[in-house]
């Protein structure tokens, strides 16, 4: 019953009914402009900003809800577009109508009003016409909200035949390894969201990406191109909630509560989330991000995801940063395969160097400048440079040294990057953050951690 | 053997003997001034009181907002901390409806209430004593978190153990106005001395306790209100000849006792998980963190309609008056507000359209949701049919009721978006629903409130607000509203979530934002300027008549100000408009033979309902100090349970008393002209 | 009129006196309270039907934990202090002031065992390792009945009040006969809401093979 929807072509333009829309609107407007004096104050900003926020790069910005690109997107996004159609009409009609009423039936200078005494009753054939048509109207919105509803839900039935695994993903690779077990080959991709404050987790059950195996995916999640993907929400500790706009509208991670809700991308691109609940001092730096990739990349990726960090070269700055680790209890929460197992409380690290956002993704380690003019460049927010090691070095720096554990240039102890963050702040249940177990980093200390963990790719 | 004492009828308060109570207690008959003030059953100075408290917290909350305004005006500002910008948000948002909308509708109703159904006061006037200071305490309590925290920031505390040994220190309330579990929860398990841990500090506790007896507040008022209305209406006004604005009154005080408990109950809950570890919300446990969020909104979304109706009474009020027009479809416009209040009850999942309902119940809320919109188009179709064949005069009051209509009428479209779930799962927790929400509260009610304000000062003060100033501040509102709030649809639609302290660079979100910072500010002065104008009126302000808008109802029939025995004789209604009918049409107001020389009954002043009230103040302290472990903090809740029980006890023997003040007599018809004395 | 009218006295447009009015305003907000509380319950009942599981970790039947015997003969009680209670109200109404007082002190005294009877369980309850920390059952329980018990307290306190204010001689009169109709209004309330409570929290307990709730203990052993 339900199409998957395609994303129609990019130059398809929304905006061109926009640009429609904008002129008939001045229309309208200068048709009253007699009366501009009078009510021009409350008309004038609410215009102005549907005529001016139209442009095409404003409306696709990194998290824009205005462009779609996914199926669950595509559906939400015109069901919107049915709610302002129908806005705009019940705005003309009946803000025009007061305006006109306004202005007509102002009273002259100098006139003297004597009141009206009619009983009131009103009419009651223009109130049961005014209602029904009212009704009629919801209807309008009513329709492909229940139809959305439904479709939102769950994967639709229709792709599950090309988005199961076995369409797509090789069960067995080329070395004779099982990417994934036999009864799962016919369900689509799952993927568990475990929300913590202030950062996501991410695991792949079916693919032994999980915690158990000690193979976990933090804050920057990987999904292949034009396949549905099935997230099961999660939380740790209070409530979050899973947003990523171009994808899909969100839905929380309540603890406690088994939600879940499906996703398909069908562009290539580095997408951009947030946590869009508040769950505490840092909500606004629990941000996330979404590469949609070929499916050949996704199974890449899944691999190097299962492979160890590799040996540091002995007497480099790296080894002293090894040992560092240790000794600075960093070990304790934070585990990289092959080095360091104990640790399962904070984001793995394994291949933090492979990735393009830092600290709940709220540090970029792409080089800003080069970053943004890819962007306008390429007319395209998904457009995305490669990690920068001379970003990210300076971002690990600034994240690790942040919250008093070490001195800025000033000499002064450095800020924080996100205040109450568990690293520096945690204390509870014999856990004990960098700041309250009183660790100090000296500027040497944290270059050698630093290159250190660059290594880990 | 009676209980009342002052027999003979006096000409004024200030003639009468000294008096004592069934206690013994000299009865505070006599004051004058602040002693006056504090001891009055009066509605009408009940009502300034409110009014008064109001606009004060009206401001705090505009302080609050521009704080995060001017954090929010540029990309990684740090203008605040992450913490603070929390704090002023939730404060923002619970000052704003608690201690903001709430009490000046309030004030409204207050004021208005007995003199639009021709009664001389409320059915229970010392408990109305009792909603004011009440709300006075809890006012207190919500805005002391804020002395605490600034106490904390300054250092003050540094040296004591208290101070020392707690986890959080947060102390002004930061998770936001509905408060989430299990962020203001607890998780794990309960220790010996029965705490769970917890995320958040002793900013929730306060944030409880003063959203509690706020709550007792607003029930006592509603009970007194739901009574006046029902019980002491003049001879021959019957209920569909009520005003409009008494009838929404009524249906406000009805929506408050049925909702409210729904909020009492999860706070209490609430309470018992943080201290004394129970399990409502733990979700460790087993407990639901969805309860919490089905409970808040239960009383939730019919709090929004006990936010708007009254302002939408008012509105119906000031149509009719300055189209020189009677309301279009009166019996549909009191039909419909009670639908909505009863549909309102029907609704509340619609703020949950994210959390996983499922497809059915979501489904059903979004139909409902899109239910409610009609009964609401129906107001607006009316407002529209009342100017329509009118002769529109564009005084102050006018001018932002019009407005009211535009701005609520705009927020109505941005709610219908919001009902379609699917569109929902986008705006939800983004500048969308912040655009949508105050568009209806802000454009809505507070224009519809200042409206009022403008309308009714002249009846209150007898004197009439400068009109010009007022048509200043009232466009710097208007389009410092549009500019501050307009963008924010675009920025939730662009993705900008609810609740950020701060964004970065690069999300295409920072030309709107600073925008809207400066139309918040226009706003902010706007509204200072339109208060600044009302206060130096009452003070200042040119005199005028008791009747200078060619009134409708029958409090402009009284002088102004109005006298405290509100009608000389109690009025015959004989049609809905009474006053308009009275002047200009064939039904005049009868009036019944008391006052006079006989005098009418007037209620005694009395200092119990704020002794009572003042237990609460120290209940609302102590609980919070309890929670920090300040030492002897809990001696200060028994005192103040024992003290709320005391006030009320010495309230019920010191019998009601009363006594009999002499009424101007002769002419029958009121004078359209104002006394010049003012009696009080 | 030599007598000062006080405002009870004057005539209300419904007919019904001001406050009587309040207190069923009143009673309708309070149903709304309970309400919510009764609702918690049996939210989590059927979410955890198999009872709580105590410190030890050692799972416990709702219908074992209950004493149905002791509940019950506290609900009679509680009824029984109603039909007192309504004697009161007719005897105040007839001016029998002596009646009054025996039959309001018989409410007081019932209500005061009924309050014992609930003590006693509660503690029965915390010795059988029901506690409001360790389980959901506990909380929602405790906290409910526990309302429903501040309740029943605040009533039996206004009523002693009432007692010893008849013995001043004020009592009496139109204004008395209100103010015990009142009160009794209250308590009459109060005891419905148990009525509920004991039917949906205790009795409901023991409906059906395996408990009304599914998987609980096999009634038919």
């Amino acid at each position: 019953m339900f199409q998957v929807r395609k994303r129609v072509q990019a130059d398809a333009c929304q905006c061109d009914s926009f640009r429609e829309l904008r002129w008939r609107l001045t229309l309208i407007f200068l048709m009253f402009s007699r009366f501009f004096h009078r009510v021009g104050i409350l008309v004038l900003p609410f215009l102005g900003l549907l005529m001016t926020a139209c442009s095409r790069a404003d409306l696709e910005v990194r998290q824009s809800t205005l462009d779609p690109k996914g199926p669950v997107a595509q559906v939400q996004y015109d069901v919107f577009m049915d709610t302002v159609y129908l806005v705009i009409v019940l705005f003309v009609l009946v803000g025009g109508l007061l305006v006109y009423a306004v202005a007509r039936f102002r009273s002259r200078a100098g006139e003297v009003v004597k009141p009206k005494l009619e009983e009131g009753h009103g009419n009651p054939l223009v109130e049961i016409g005014l209602i029904t048509a009212s009704i009629g109207a919801l209807v309008f919105i009513a329709i492909p909200t229940l139809s959305a509803i439904w479709y939102t839900d769950d994967v639709p039935k229709e792709a599950v035949a090309t988005s199961k695994l076995s369409a797509w993903y090789p069960r067995v690779d080329a070395n004779g390894k099982e990417n994934y077990a036999k009864e799962v080959e016919d369900q689509v991709l799952e993927i568990d969201v475990i929300g913590k404050q202030w950062w996501f987790r991410f695991e792949y059950p079916q693919l032994g990406l999980t915690s158990d195996a000690k193979r976990t995916v933090p804050n920057e999640f990987y999904i292949p191109r034009g396949k549905a993907v099935r997230i099961n929400l999660r939380s740790e500790d209070v409530i979050h909630s899973f947003w990523v706009p171009k994808i899909a509208g969100k839905v929380d991670l309540i603890p406690g509560r088994k939600n879940y809700m499906w996703i398909q991308a069908d562009e290539l691109g580095h997408y951009y989330g947030q946590c869009a609940e508040f769950c505490g001092d840092s909500h606004a730096y629990m941000l996330f991000r979404c590469e949609v990739v070929e499916p050949e990349v996704f199974a890449q990726w899944v691999k190097s995801q299962k492979t160890d960090a590799a040996p540091v070269v002995a007497g480099s700055k790296a080894e002293k940063g090894k040992a560092l680790f240790a000794a600075k209890t960093c070990a304790m929460c934070h585990n990289i395969s092959g080095h360091f197992g104990a640790g399962n409380f904070g984001p793995d690290l394994t291949h933090l160097a492979s990735r393009k956002s830092l600290a709940g993704a709220w540090l970029d380690n792409r080089d800003p400048k080069a970053q943004l003019a890819l962007e306008l460049k390429e007319k395209n927010t998904e457009a995305s440079m490669p990690v920068d090691p001379a970003q990210l070095k300076a971002n690990l720096i600034k994240w690790i040294g942040s919250s008093g554990v070490a001195h800025g240039a000033d000499g002064k102890p450095t800020p924080d990057v996100k205040p109450g963050n568990r690293m520096h702040y945690y204390k509870m249940f014999n856990v004990v953050g960098l700041r309250e177990s009183h660790q100090k980093f000296t500027d040497e200390e944290l270059d050698a951690l630093a290159e250190y963990l660059l290594t880990l790719k | 053997m009676s209980h009342d004492t002052h027999h003979a009828p006096v000409a004024s308060k200030l003639d009468l003997a000294p008096e004592r109570s069934d206690l013994g207690l000299l009865r505070p008959d006599r004051s004058t001034g602040l002693m006056d003030w504090l001891t009055t059953v009066d509605h009408k100075k009940i009502g300034i009181l409110y009014g008064a408290f109001a606009m004060f917290f009206f401001l705090l909350g505009g302080v609050e907002a521009l704080a995060i305004r001017t954090q929010l005006a540029r990309p990684d500002n740090d203008f605040v901390t992450a913490r603070m910008y929390n704090q002023l948000f939730t404060m923002h948002g619970t000052t704003m409806i608690f201690l903001g909308v709430m009490p000046l509708s309030a004030a409204f109703f207050n004021f208005l209430i007995p003199l639009q159904i021709g009664a001389r006061d409320v059915a229970f006037p010392r408990l109305n004593a009792f909603s004011l200071w009440t709300f006075v305490a809890g006012s207190f309590v919500l805005n002391a978190s804020w002395l605490f925290e600034f106490g904390h920031l300054a250092g003050w505390f540094k040296d004591f153990a208290w101070y020392k040994s707690l986890v959080y220190t947060d102390f002004a309330p930061a998770n936001g106005w509905f408060s989430y579990a299990p962020l203001s929860g607890t998780f794990g398990q309960a220790d010996a001395a029965l705490h769970a841990p917890r995320f958040t500090g002793v900013g929730t506790d306060f944030w409880i306790i003063g959203l509690q007896i706020l709550g007792v507040a607003s029930l006592a008022a509603s009970f007194n209100f739901i009574c006046t209305i029902v019980n002491m209406r003049a001879k021959g006004m019957t209920m569909m000849r009520l005003p409009v604005f008494t009838w929404m009154t009524l249906i406000t005080a009805i929506l408050i006792i049925l909702a409210f408990p729904a909020i009492t109950v999860a706070l209490i809950q609430l309470m018992f998980d943080r201290q004394f570890g129970a399990n409502f919300f733990n979700p460790s446990a087993g407990g639901q963190p969805i309860l919490w969020q089905h409970l808040f909104w239960i009383f939730g979304h019919p709090e929004v309609y006990i936010l708007v109706l009254p302002a939408m009474g008012i509105v119906s009020e000031i149509l009719p008056t300055f189209s020189g027009k009677s309301l279009f479809g009166y019996p549909i416009i009191v039909f419909s507000g009670a639908v909505i209040g009863f549909l309102g009850f029907a609704v509340w999942s619609h703020h949950m359209f994210t959390t996983g309902l499922g497809a059915v119940p979501t489904a059903a809320f979004a139909l409902l949701t899109m239910a409610i919109a009609v009964p609401t188009g129906v107001k607006i179709f009316n407002w529209l049919g009342t100017i329509w064949g009118g002769r529109i005069r564009f005084t102050p009051p006018m001018v932002l009721a019009l407005g009211f209509i535009w701005m609520f009428m705009c927020g109505g479209f941005s709610g219908v978006m919001h009902s379609s779930a699917p569109a929902d799962s986008q705006q939800q927790d983004s500048y969308f629903v912040i655009a949508h929400f105050h568009y209806v509260l802000l454009g809505g009610v507070l224009l519809g409130l200042m409206a009022g304000l403008y309308f009714w000062f002249p009846k209150i003060f007898g004197r009439m607000p400068k009109a010009s100033v007022a048509y200043v501040a009232s466009g710097m509102v208007i389009l410092g509203f549009n500019l501050a709030f307009g963008p924010m649809h675009y920025l939730g639609l662009a993705g900008m979530p609810r609740r950020t302290h701060t964004y970065h660079a690069g999300m295409g979100w920072d030309t709107w934002n600073f925008v809207a910072t400066i139309g918040a500010f226009i706003l902010g002065i706007g509204v200072f300027l339109a208060f600044a104008n009302l206060v130096w009126t009452a003070f200042k302000g040119e005199k005028c008549s008791s009747d200078p808008w060619d009134g409708r109802t029958l409090e402009w029939s009284l002088p102004s100000p109005v006298p405290e025995y509100n009608f000389a004789r109690s009025p015959i209604i004989s049609a809905r408009d009474a006053y308009i009918e009275h002047k200009h049409g064939g039904h005049k107001i009868g009036y019944e033979s008391d006052g006079g020389e006989a005098g009418v009954h007037m209620p005694s002043q009395s200092w119990m309902p704020m002794l009572a009230s003042f237990g609460f103040l120290l209940i609302g302290m102590g609980m919070p100090m309890l929670a920090m472990m300040i030492p002897h903090a809990g001696w200060i809740v028994i005192a103040g349970i024992g003290i709320l029980f005391l006030g009320i006890w010495l309230w019920a023997l010191e019998g009601p008393g009363g006594y009999m003040l002499k009424t101007p007599s002769g002419s029958t018809s009121p004078s359209p002209v104002s006394a010049t004395s003012s009696t009080h | 009129m030599s007598q000062v009218a006080e405002s009870s006295h004057a005539p209300t447009s419904t007919g019904i006196d001001h406050k009587k009015l309040i207190m069923w305003l009143f009673l309708a907000s309070d149903c709304m309270f309970f309400g919510t509380l009764i609702s918690t319950h049996l939210i989590y009942r059927k979410l955890y039907p198999t009872g709580f599981t105590d410190a030890e970790g050692h799972q416990h039947f709702v219908q074992r934990l209950f004493d149905i015997e002791l509940t019950s003969f506290s609900t009679f009680i509680l009824l029984m202090s109603s039909f007192l209670m309504a004697l009161a109200v007719s005897a105040m109404h007839k001016g029998q002031i002596k009646s009054f007082r025996r039959n309001v002190l018989g409410v007081i005294i019932f209500g005061l065992i009924f309050l014992g009877c609930q003590v006693y369980e509660f503690t029965h309850f915390y010795h059988m390792g029901l506690t409001i920390q360790n389980s959901v059952f506990g909380s929602t329980f405790y906290v409910l009945t526990g309302t429903h018990g501040t309740h029943v307290a605040i009533g039996v306190l206004w009523l002693i009040l009432l007692y010893f204010y008849s013995f001043t001689g004020k009592l009496g009169g139109h204004v008395g006969a209100l103010d015990v109709e009142v009160a009794g209004l209250y308590w009459h309330f109060v005891d419905i809401v148990w009525i509920i409570i004991f039917t949906v929290v205790y009795l409901i307990e023991y409906l059906g093979p395996n408990g009304f709730w599914g998987t609980g203990l096999p009634i038919a052993k």
